[in-house]
């Protein structure tokens, strides 16, 4: 293959890592703020069932159980996991544009690669945000509460006990998800951003093909070093069950 | 605040419903673009295009038309064609890469200005934005491979023994569906003509500048051939709907063509045999 | 003084009173044993004297302070209620040691974060030197850099013992520290905590060990219902009891 087509993949390859980099360093501590935030029990009806028994009316039941933050994260998540990430990249590209007559984005390519990363971000935040949640209920209570009667805080408890037996159970989903994340990448070209599969696309205008089909190989390698990488981590857990 | 949740849902049906169109064809009474219908650009699109001092193109890489040379310079008949309209408007002319699939929301979007780019005027065209006049003669081909080809010319094959790839919705499959042939409609003319190569089509039918860029020498299609014109059409640049941007591209492309600049860049990037005197 | 007194501690689960008017009290050295069948509250209330669980009303005090009063808001101020805490060490039925931390850190790993907060700056070696002694009193001292999961639920639970007396707390908790082992290891950990009481620890143990009630401590509280239904010395409480439902309950114990 010649030089150009080398050059020019590895371009656009140079693009989807920066896609899926700049996109886990936010998502991976957003996603965990998310997860926390999800689990608000904040009810600010809870009043209505003060002094009341199990034979209060439905309503009242019903709304002091309401809990606001932990409804709207629902609806964020559901929204978001509900719709192809194909559709939220043409609505947060287009939307302010068709919809409000104000394209946000600017016209050069700067704008559409900032969408692209806030559409990722917003993305991967919610469906990393169900695994940690998961993580977080997958720890024993009982870890919390040993930690309590020993006088540590909340945030000691989070961070000297509770972390780390999330992360070694998380690891499977989230490394799943993450290799997910390299592959959708490839979706940024919806809204012409040049990362690899279009770089290769580009060819097929001059009649060559191979190109295309070469990006797999760049994808392959990628993901076996990924894969090789969360090998490692979850034998570096394995010291403890 | 309602107006705009109605707004999101609206726009979220009509994504839904372009993607489930794509493999229809437009309905025969949207032939013509209707004036009522259109939206008016509220102010002079000149204006708010001199008072931003750039003039945004959307292009996809399609050489000779638009295409990067190695320092990364838009260039190409169109491009420069589009040079001199921004001189005369007295701005810069920025080119940005799109998503060919989503051009039209480009234009309404407001993240770009203007589609220069071989466009051939189809009813989507017509419909979704203002084209200018055409300035290219652009036909579509049937493509085959060299030994059907050579069966097609001896007459052993007939042209309705194929049923063509097409890219759903363009030009090639109104010309195949006007030859009276069935489709397989697929997402690119790209893909149609890989189609072809694959063996997964017998043919395509696509643009005459694509596929004499795309086939022949030192492609990987050098087995494919222009085997028959199906239909001859016009390339348009396009504008957003009511724009005033149009008619002063119109002018602009009869001035070039009358002082020769027209014909002296076509000649330089070989496709002088396609340009159509502006009218 | 005694050194704990509980009075009148009340607790609800919504509309199901699971205490009761639970009044005693614990002097100093003393080793009081908590009885009675599942359910009938004596969980429940060592996790209200561990802040586990808020009672409804009642008041804690240990040396005379009150640590809580249902009345008194100020008294259930989250920053405070960790240090007040510490005044009880806690040893979980399912021991609840934290799997990634082997034995010793474990045990020096609360005293270090301690000590850490409060800006003397943990002096490690010293810290690791009484952790390894206490796990020499449990009779670990070869299982001090062992994880948890390589050890026996006896081992486990002797971690989990040497991890609450890290914190030198003026009262040890048991709840039921025997009823998750296989019945050939809860001789090892019953002997563990019947040293601590010759040594004169200061103990509330639930328990369902009649015979280990009986000879460890110093005051039975038999439980039912959410009501202390008898208290008073292991002689009467529980060979002698004078309430029918504690009889009735000991005789599902009786061999």
């Amino acid at each position: 293959m010649s030089s150009t087509i080398i050059q020019a993949l590895n371009s656009g390859f140079v693009t989807s890592i920066q896609i899926f980099g700049i996109t886990l360093l936010f998502s991976l501590p957003l996603g965990l703020l998310l997860a926390v935030i999800s689990r608000s029990r904040w009810a600010p009806f809870r009043f209505l069932m003060r002094g009341q028994g199990e034979d209060a009316p439905r309503w009242r039941k019903v709304l002091a159980a309401f809990r606001p933050v932990k409804f709207i994260v629902d609806v964020v998540v559901w929204v978001i996991r509900g719709t192809p990430l194909v559709l939220q990249l043409l609505v947060i590209y287009y939307g302010p544009g068709l919809i409000f007559d104000q394209n946000i984005w600017g016209s050069g390519y700067q704008g559409r690669y900032i969408a692209v990363l806030a559409a990722f971000v917003i993305n991967y935040t919610c469906y990393f945000s169900v695994i940690y949640r998961g993580g977080i209920e997958s720890v024993p209570v009982g870890q919390r509460e040993a930690g309590e009667v020993l006088g540590m805080t909340k945030r000691q408890i989070f961070f000297k006990v509770t972390l780390l037996q999330m992360i070694k159970r998380i690891l499977p989903p989230m490394s799943n998800e993450i290799i997910t994340l390299v592959k959708d990448t490839s979706l940024a070209r919806v809204i012409a951003v040049g990362e690899i599969i279009k770089a290769g696309e580009n060819f097929l205008r001059q009649g060559i093909i191979t190109p295309l089909f070469f990006t797999g190989v760049y994808f392959l390698v990628f993901v076996g070093i990924l894969t090789l990488f969360f090998g490692y981590l979850e034998r570096r857990l394995n010291y403890f069950k | 605040m309602k107006k705009r949740t109605l707004a999101l849902l609206g726009l979220v049906a009509a994504l839904a419903i372009s993607l489930a169109g794509c493999t229809d064809k437009a309905p025969q009474d949207t032939e013509t673009p209707d004036p009522t219908g259109s939206t008016p650009v509220a102010e002079s699109d000149i204006a708010y295009i001199q008072s931003k001092g750039t003039l945004v193109v959307g292009v996809t890489d399609y050489p000779p038309l638009d295409y990067q040379d190695e320092s990364g310079e838009w260039v190409g008949f169109d491009a420069d064609m589009c040079r001199a309209v921004a001189e005369a408007l007295g701005v810069e002319c920025e080119f940005v890469s799109i998503n060919w699939n989503n051009k039209l929301m480009e234009l309404e979007g407001k993240s770009i200005d203007v589609i220069w780019n071989g466009m051939t005027l189809t009813d989507e065209v017509a419909n979704g934005s203002s084209p200018t006049i055409g300035y290219l003669s652009n036909g579509q081909v049937l493509v085959l491979k060299a030994e059907n080809a050579a069966k097609f010319e001896a007459g052993e094959l007939a042209l309705a023994d194929f049923t063509p790839a097409v890219e759903a919705g363009s030009s090639g499959e109104k010309a195949a569906a006007a030859a009276g042939l069935s489709c397989v409609p697929v997402e690119a003319q790209v893909d149609a003509l890989m189609e072809v190569a694959a063996g997964t089509s017998d043919s395509c039918v696509i643009d005459t500048l694509l596929a004499n860029v795309s086939t022949g020498e030192g492609t990987d299609y050098a087995d494919l051939v222009i085997a028959a014109d199906l239909e001859v059409e016009m390339d348009v640049a396009a504008c957003r709907k009511g724009s005033d941007l149009t008619e002063f591209i119109n002018e602009q492309m009869v001035t070039l063509y009358e002082n020769g600049t027209t014909l002296q860049l076509a000649e330089q990037y070989g496709i002088a045999d396609m340009v159509v005197k502006p009218e | 003084m005694a050194l704990l007194e509980v009075e009148n501690i009340e607790k609800h689960f919504g509309r199901t009173r699971v205490l009761e008017n639970i009044s005693f009290q614990l002097d100093q050295g003393q080793a009081l044993a908590i009885i009675g069948s599942s359910g009938s509250g004596k969980t429940t209330l060592l996790r209200c004297l561990n802040f586990l669980e808020k009672p409804d009303s009642g008041i804690i005090r240990v040396q005379g302070k009150p640590l809580f009063d249902a009345n008194d808001p100020a008294t259930q101020r989250e920053a405070e209620i960790r240090r007040k805490r510490l005044h009880f060490g806690m040893v979980f039925q399912s021991f609840n040691l934290f799997p990634q931390y082997t034995a010793l850190q474990n045990v020096t790993l609360a005293p270090e974060l301690l000590a850490k907060e409060q800006g003397s700056g943990p002096d490690k070696a010293a810290i690791a030197e009484e952790g390894r002694r206490l796990l020499a009193q449990m009779g670990l001292a070869d299982r001090a850099d062992h994880y948890p999961h390589q050890l026996s639920g006896g081992q486990q639970q002797r971690v989990a013992i040497a991890r609450a007396l890290a914190m030198h707390p003026d009262i040890l908790c048991f709840d039921e520290p025997t009823s998750a082992l296989d019945p050939e290891l809860t001789g090892e950990v019953l002997k563990v905590i019947r040293s601590l009481a010759d040594q004169n620890t200061t103990m509330v143990i639930v328990t369902h060990e009649m015979a280990f009630a009986r000879d460890v401590a110093d005051q039975v509280i038999f439980m039912d219902g959410g009501v202390i239904v008898e208290q008073g010395p292991p002689e009467q409480v529980i060979c002698n009891p004078k309430e029918e439902r504690t009889r009735q309950f000991l005789s599902r114990y009786a061999r």
